[in-house]
């Protein structure tokens, strides 16, 4: 029988993750729309990797009735969930390495998110499972700065434009 | 309604993908709507989304829903003929600041004053991002991004919630791109409220506007009761940043038409109306 408190949790921990892949999804989709495949491709991993964690999350909710909390409802850190990628942060010519340093800073917010929740928390198994996803978070994070010592540091908008978005002289 | 309760956000998406910038702010409004349409159960086959022309106008095509993508100003005549003829409709006119502002800000007015019972998102990114960054009715003064007014257009800006409280609008909200769940939840609510409402998004034009990514720092939540007395109202929208956001303004009235015509007259003028263009 699943506590009330754990069925909170996973309504969130279900969100966030759900957010992350649709987010990472739409930018990996516009980025191929505007041509920079390179940072295309990297999101759709991402989307991937977020869309892995969901199922995970989503086994644990089998035959479970998840509290129905509205979209605007959660109480977030910031305005959007802590995996969600912002909005502001992004344009179509940045560069791969650009792309990967704002996956990891998502996914440290992840992880510090999943480590608060279970820090508040009193419930046995808030607090393991939350730890547990934390650790996941915190494991795409490591790998995710291994890849960038790869990457060659280019500055944003370095990408050639192709159609420049100038008016005529 | 039970079959819809169950919809996800993105069961509302249609199939076609957006090709707006990576970063556009429109994209926010896109998703706040699909939230809102799955928390209230909106009905696809109910709904309908009218446009006018600009990137964002092009919004009614990303939805699972009816749409009608119309001409560059006409998406608020359009919308409200349509609610007046099947007011069974659940209507959302949307459009950019030029759209709405610059050719359509007549229709915008009117449709302010006249109060049929639509919602009206306007997505103001301060420039016209359609046809490459020329300067709108809401860009700065001093704004000097474009070569057509290197110099900025020298004139003050339009002040939408201004505008629509003085020509009579009921319900006057503001929303920002970078909070797509405060937009959803102010969506739901003007959905839900009896007469038009308007629905300022500041959303940002990541490709024209770069310097729109400081908005984040500089919108606030209008913490109070939504304001309800006119002159109030006004004093606030004459006087703030216009980066207020939450519902600023509710004051319902009467809807237009007083009685709305009856469902099957309407769709007696709509087959008549199907047969014309047949022709
Ligand atoms: C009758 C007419 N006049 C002018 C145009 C050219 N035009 C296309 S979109 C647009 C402005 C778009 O700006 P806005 O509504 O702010 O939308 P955004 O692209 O910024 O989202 C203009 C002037 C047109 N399509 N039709
Ligand atoms: S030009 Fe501006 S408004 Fe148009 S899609 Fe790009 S960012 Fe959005
Ligand atoms: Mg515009």
């Amino acid at each position: 029988m699943m506590t009330d408190t754990y069925l909170t949790f996973l309504a969130y921990s279900t969100e966030l993750e759900q957010e992350s892949q649709e987010r990472y999804l739409e930018i990996a989709e516009s980025m191929a729309t505007h041509g920079n495949d390179e940072v295309a491709g990297f999101f759709h991993r991402m989307a991937d990797e977020a869309g892995n964690h969901l199922a995970e999350v989503s086994l644990l909710c089998e035959g479970a009735e998840l509290p129905p909390i509205k979209a605007w409802e959660f109480q977030w850190p910031d305005a959007e969930p802590p995996e969600t990628t912002s909005y502001e942060a992004l344009h179509y010519r940045m560069s791969l390495h650009d792309a990967m340093t704002l996956a990891l800073a998502n996914e440290r917010a992840a992880e510090q998110f999943y480590r608060d929740y279970a820090h508040n928390s009193t419930d046995a198994e808030v607090i393991n499972t939350a730890n547990e996803f934390a650790d996941e978070e915190k494991s795409h994070a490591q790998a995710l700065e291994l890849m960038l010592e790869d990457v060659p540091v280019v500055s944003e908008l370095a990408r050639e434009e192709d159609d420049p978005p100038m008016m005529p002289e | 309604m039970n079959e819809s309760l169950a919809m996800k956000p993105r069961d509302y998406k249609s199939g076609i993908k957006p090709i707006w910038c990576p970063g556009c702010g429109h994209f926010s409004v896109l998703n706040a709507i699909t939230k809102a349409a799955a928390a209230c159960g909106l009905a696809k086959d109910d709904t309908v989304l009218v446009s006018g022309i600009g990137c964002s106008s092009r919004l009614p095509a990303y939805v699972d829903s009816y749409g009608f993508h119309g001409v560059h100003g006409r998406g608020l005549a359009v919308a409200q003929g349509l609610k007046v003829a099947r007011p069974d409709l659940t209507v959302i006119a949307l459009g950019g600041d030029g759209d709405g502002f610059s050719i359509g800000g007549n229709h915008f007015m009117h449709a302010c004053r006249r109060n049929v019972n639509i919602t009206y998102i306007a997505m103001d990114n301060e420039v016209y991002g359609m046809t490459k960054g020329q300067a709108s009715p809401t860009s700065p003064e001093d704004w000097e991004g474009s070569k057509l007014t290197p110099h900025g257009p020298g004139v003050r800006p339009f002040k939408p919630a201004a505008m629509a409280l003085a020509s009579g609008a009921p319900w006057i909200a503001r929303g920002y791109s970078g909070n797509p769940n405060q937009i959803a939840r102010l969506l739901a609510e003007a959905m839900a409220f009896p007469g038009f409402s308007f629905l300022h998004v500041l959303s940002q034009c990541i490709t024209f506007c770069p310097q729109q990514t400081d908005w984040k720092a500089i919108v606030s939540d209008f913490e109070e009761e939504p304001l309800s007395r006119a002159d109030e109202a006004a004093a606030l929208f004459l006087s703030e940043d216009g980066f207020k956001t939450g519902l600023l303004y509710r004051e319902p009235r009467a809807i237009w038409p007083p009685e709305a015509a009856p469902a099957e007259d309407a769709k007696l003028v709509l087959r008549d109306l199907a047969s014309v263009f047949q022709r």
